[in-house]
């Protein structure tokens, strides 16, 4: 396993709404399931996360509430709105024939 | 609800900064806390876990701009900031932002007054229903003169006939009427209107009811009257109980019906109607009509207005008239032959659809010229904000240094200029409501005073605005460039003594604009000015001088024609006995005013060209001794006398220009002709023919005019207006006349009091002219006084920065004249270009005004050169005060200055 790969502006947003889909996480939290989920092959550099919450928030894919983390300090938890759970189904079709696209060229070019 | 989600995010950053950005700080502190706890129960030290966190983190504060870039609230943040900061910096230098205002206030304010009299004649519309939809009609017979007053008949036959384009068609007449009411007496502005006017309008009364459109068809059928807001208030003091009273116009009994809207004052730009009464009451109320008013197809007096159809154009309409303009002329030889209809939009057809080209010319002159001065004041403004930047160069480029984005100083540095601009713009509305109505109360000499501005609408207030802000923009916009373009390590790096050079470039050029431009609107003053002289100086056929002129119309107070000759009789021999007196007769009419009567003729030994109608000529109803009063000279045959009485033959006396046009080269005296539209149509015969006077308008050619005597027609006047010609003070005259009238008939209302060069000066006489003269003259002024201070400031500034220069000269050995000489030198450079460009502009500006100039031409040697020589001399002088400072300079307190 090499060095762990940098994220391509935007699957950033793609990843954020994917990892928050299934429940309202804090931004650390975020972080931390991105890394584990990938294996720690995708790394988010802790900086960029928010600015991409912040933008995500600000175009209203998402929201976020003050809530009490596990640690009972408060946190703001993000989750998807509406609007952002049919744009990440969007984003993830997207994602996914763009993904096997580029597996069927790189196929191709083995044989 | 993805919108609502965006808004109350962009709401929250927007209002709750502090709290967002609070928020902000615990979201990133709690993460922070996070990874840090994480890497120490992952067993390292806790400082350690701090660093390393910190580290991958990067720059917290770089994040946080970051977050709050994302919020897109920072324009507006940024924006107060900007004014806050601009507002201190104009405080802190007080008697610049006074200057500045001062100058903008002078500018806009000029233009806020120019515009409200351009508003209020030609850009307000009526405040009718969908006012878009109405037009004015107007027709010529055959080859004639555009006409725009209809017939009663005509006009009901148009408006059935064309009603597939027009929806309703309404015809009014302004008149002049003797309102009485508990035995007093007074004259009042008053509209005869068919029934459909006020439906037409779509207007709703302010109380009581309006005329039904079946009211006013038939002759005296309706006496009944709307009183104008305006009347109501002034002359009924506001009784809620007039409704159903009864009042008494020229002595016949009439009911008020209800009052119109305030904001209503008449279809007419300038005089405000006061009463409106329905047109089948106009042959009961004035005498001197005939009892065919409402079919008799010669009388001409109703303004026709019409309304579009929903969906209609001008094309439409026109095309509809053109086939009852067709049917008409076919139907009615006798009247109608030849006739051609033509339609306007109601705001282009002011005053009426024949003049408001000249308007509407004149509109656009002003509006440029004063849009010039504003100019000017813009660029002196300019010129004082590019020798602030020049101070400020070290704060711009501190705070460049700093960081700013260059985007961001020019944001600031125009919001300082807009900022004063809006304040200059306040200060000009204040200075321009205060110019409006003082050209609002200028004396129209009409009956009953009329103003030409009706208060202020939206519509100034957005053009101020508009033009504040424009101001604003252009003349910070150069300085804000420049002062943003300074390098930052040349200007920290430089002592703070300003090298002048390419900064001034730009300043002189501005002045010599300037002066071109003062220059431009001085000759056009000056053409103006000598427009008016040469009016004024026309030789108008009668000598004004020494004479009062007082109106009065018997039939006020119930006079019928026995008596009220009888009156003018002993009236006129009472006065000429009174001391001074030379001579004093009344006539029906005077020049260049709102009275007169004019007729259709039928003339023996003349043959009417092809095509055309009957003649329209003028005339006064006059008593003997009227061309001795007026120093009129009778050419040929004789004058009224005593003897022409009723049953007398019927006389009348006509003008060379009359005696020219139909009988040329003929013996005039002994020749007949008739009117078309009297009660009776009595064949006159010339018994004399008079000198040619300017009677409607001061200039222009002269058209026919004649003359015929009360004695045998009063009935086609009872206004009388009594001419004096005396060698005592007219105060006097008037005070002694006013007796007589008292003691022969002590309720008889006199009006229209004044001397006779006072009553020229109207709207047809010198008033528009005086005008014209007037306000380009102020416009002049401004912009002479604009141009100065431009030159003196440049050169003073000049003077101030070359002080160090000059110090080291002196210390050479300069001598003082030559200091003078090399600023002098300067200026003079400055002042001869702006002057060279100057009359070429005013050259080419003039030519386009040249129709609307009288006696003088558009390249008048004597204009150009006066005003080039008094603007020559007024610079130089300004030049002259900063260039005996120059000499004055110490070289030791120089060269140790800073």
């Amino acid at each position: 396993m090499g060095k762990p790969t940098d994220l391509v502006q935007g699957t950033l947003d793609l990843l954020i709404l994917r990892t928050i889909a299934l429940e309202p996480m804090h931004g650390w939290g975020i972080a931390q399931r991105i890394q584990f989920v990938s294996k720690n092959a995708l790394q988010v550099r802790q900086g960029a996360l928010y600015p991409a919450l912040h933008r995500l928030e600000q175009q209203g894919w998402i929201r976020a509430e003050w809530g009490d983390s596990d640690n009972h300090r408060r946190a703001k938890f993000y989750s998807l709105t509406r609007a952002g759970r049919k744009y990440l189904e969007k984003e993830q079709a997207n994602w996914e024939r763009l993904s096997s696209a580029i597996g069927l060229v790189l196929d191709a070019a083995q044989s | 609800m993805r919108w609502f989600d965006k808004l109350s995010f962009w709401l929250r950053s927007l209002f709750h900064r502090r709290s967002a950005d609070a928020e902000l700080d615990s979201e990133l502190d709690f993460h922070l806390q996070r990874e840090i706890a994480a890497k120490v129960s992952a067993g390292m030290p806790p400082a350690e876990a701090r660093q390393s966190t910190m580290r991958e983190f990067g720059g917290v504060e770089e994040l946080k701009e970051e977050c709050r870039d994302t919020r897109r609230t920072n324009y507006i943040h940024d924006f107060g900031q900007d004014v806050r900061y601009a507002l201190r910096v104009l405080r802190k230098s007080p008697a610049f932002s006074a200057i500045i205002i001062l100058t903008l206030a002078l500018g806009i304010g000029a233009n806020t007054a120019i515009f409200s009299l351009v508003d209020s004649l030609l850009l307000r519309p009526l405040p009718a229903k969908d006012p878009s939809q109405l037009t004015v009609l107007a027709f010529r017979q055959g080859h004639g003169p555009l006409l725009t007053q209809f017939s009663a008949a005509d006009l009901r036959d148009i408006r059935s006939q064309a009603s597939g384009a027009f929806s309703d068609m309404l015809g009014h007449m302004l008149a002049f009427d003797g309102i009485s009411l508990n035995g007093k007496a007074d004259r009042a502005f008053s509209e005869y209107v068919t029934g459909n006017f006020f439906t037409l309008l779509g207007m709703k009364p302010y109380a009581g009811r309006f005329f039904l459109p079946s009211e006013g068809q038939a002759s005296g059928a309706d006496p009944i009257t709307v009183l104008s807001y305006g009347y109501w208030k002034s002359r009924f003091a506001g009784d809620p109980n007039i409704i159903g009273q009864r009042i008494l116009v020229n002595a016949h009994p009439c009911t008020v019906v209800g009052i119109a809207p305030p904001e209503f004052h008449g279809l007419y730009p300038a005089p405000a109607s006061q009463l409106y009464f329905p047109f089948g009451m106009l042959g009961t109320f004035e005498a001197g009509w005939p009892k065919d008013l409402m079919s008799n197809r010669i009388l001409q007096n109703l303004y026709v207005l019409g309304r579009l159809r929903p969906g209609v154009g001008l094309t439409a309409a026109q095309a509809a008239l053109n086939i009852v303009a067709q049917r008409l002329s076919e139907q009615y030889p006798e009247t109608n032959k030849g006739m051609t209809l033509s339609v306007y939009a109601e705001r282009f057809a002011r005053p009426d659809p024949s003049t408001s080209s000249t308007l509407i010319k004149a509109a656009a002159l002003f509006l440029a010229l004063v849009g010039l001065v504003l100019l000017l004041a813009c660029a002196n403004i300019a010129n004082l904000l590019l020798v602030r930047s020049t101070g400020r160069a070290r704060e711009m480029a501190v705070r460049a240094a700093l960081g700013a984005a260059r985007n961001r100083l020019v944001r600031q540095l125009l919001t300082e200029s807009i900022l004063l601009a809006l304040f200059g713009g306040a200060a000009g509305l204040f200075l321009g409501m205060l110019a409006s109505r003082g050209i609002g109360s200028i004396d129209l000499h009409t009956p009953v005073p009329i103003s030409l501005v009706y208060g202020f609408d939206w519509r100034i207030f957005v053009y101020t605005f508009a033009a504040a802000l424009l101001t604003g923009v252009f003349v910070g916009l150069i300085p804000a460039l420049r002062a943003s373009r300074t390098s930052i390590s040349v200007t920290l790096h430089e002592s703070g003594r300003a090298i002048a050079g390419g900064k001034n470039r730009v300043r002189t050029g501005l002045v010599i604009l300037q002066v071109a431009g003062s220059l431009m609107l001085l000759v056009i003053a000056g053409l103006f000015t000598r427009s008016l002289g040469a009016v004024q100086h026309t030789n108008l056929g009668f000598d004004p001088h020494n004479v009062v002129d007082l109106a009065t119309d018997p039939s006020e107070i119930g006079y019928g024609e026995t008596q009220g000759l009888a009156f003018y009789e002993s009236l006129l021999d009472r006065v000429r006995a009174l001391p001074g007196v030379q001579s004093a007769s009344v006539t029906s009419s005077v020049p260049m005013s709102n009275y007169g009567n004019n007729d259709y003729l039928k003339i023996s030994d003349y043959q009417n060209p092809p095509g055309q109608g009957l003649p329209l000529v003028d005339y006064g109803v006059v008593s003997p001794q009227y061309f001795n009063t007026m120093r009129i000279p009778i050419l040929r045959g004789r004058s009224f006398t005593e003897a022409d009485q009723k049953g007398a033959p019927y006389v009348a006396v006509v003008s060379q220009a009359f005696a020219g046009r139909y009988w040329p080269n003929q013996d005039p005296i002994g020749k007949r002709f008739a009117k078309v539209s009297g009660v009776t149509n009595p064949v006159y015969e010339v018994v004399g023919v008079a000198k040619d006077c300017h009677f409607t308008f001061v200039t222009g050619p002269i058209e026919p005019y004649f003359y015929l005597p009360l004695g045998q027609d009063y009935a086609l006047s009872s206004l009388q207006i009594l001419q004096i010609r005396s060698t005592a003070p007219p105060d006097i005259v008037i005070r002694e006349t006013q007796d007589v009238v008292r003691s022969l008939a002590p309720d008889l209302p006199l009006f229209d009091i004044h001397t006779m060069t006072e009553s020229l000066d109207t709207l047809q006489g010198f008033l528009l002219f005086r005008l014209a003269a007037g306000l380009a003259a102020a416009l002049g002024l401004l912009g002479l006084i604009l141009a100065i201070v431009g030159v003196y400031g440049v050169i003073s500034y000049s003077v101030s920065q070359r002080t160090h220069e000059i110090g080291i000269r002196m210390a050479l050995g300069a001598q003082r004249a030559e200091v003078l000489k090399m600023i002098f030198g300067q200026g003079f450079v400055i002042v001869a270009a702006g002057l060279v460009l100057g009359c070429l502009s005013a050259f080419a500006a003039a030519r386009l005004i040249s129709n609307m100039l009288v006696g003088v031409s558009a390249a008048d040697p004597a204009t150009y050169s006066a005003v080039t020589l008094i603007l020559a001399l007024v610079a130089l002088l300004a030049c002259y005060i900063p260039a005996r400072r120059a000499m004055k300079v110490d070289p030791m307190v120089a060269l140790r200055y800073e």
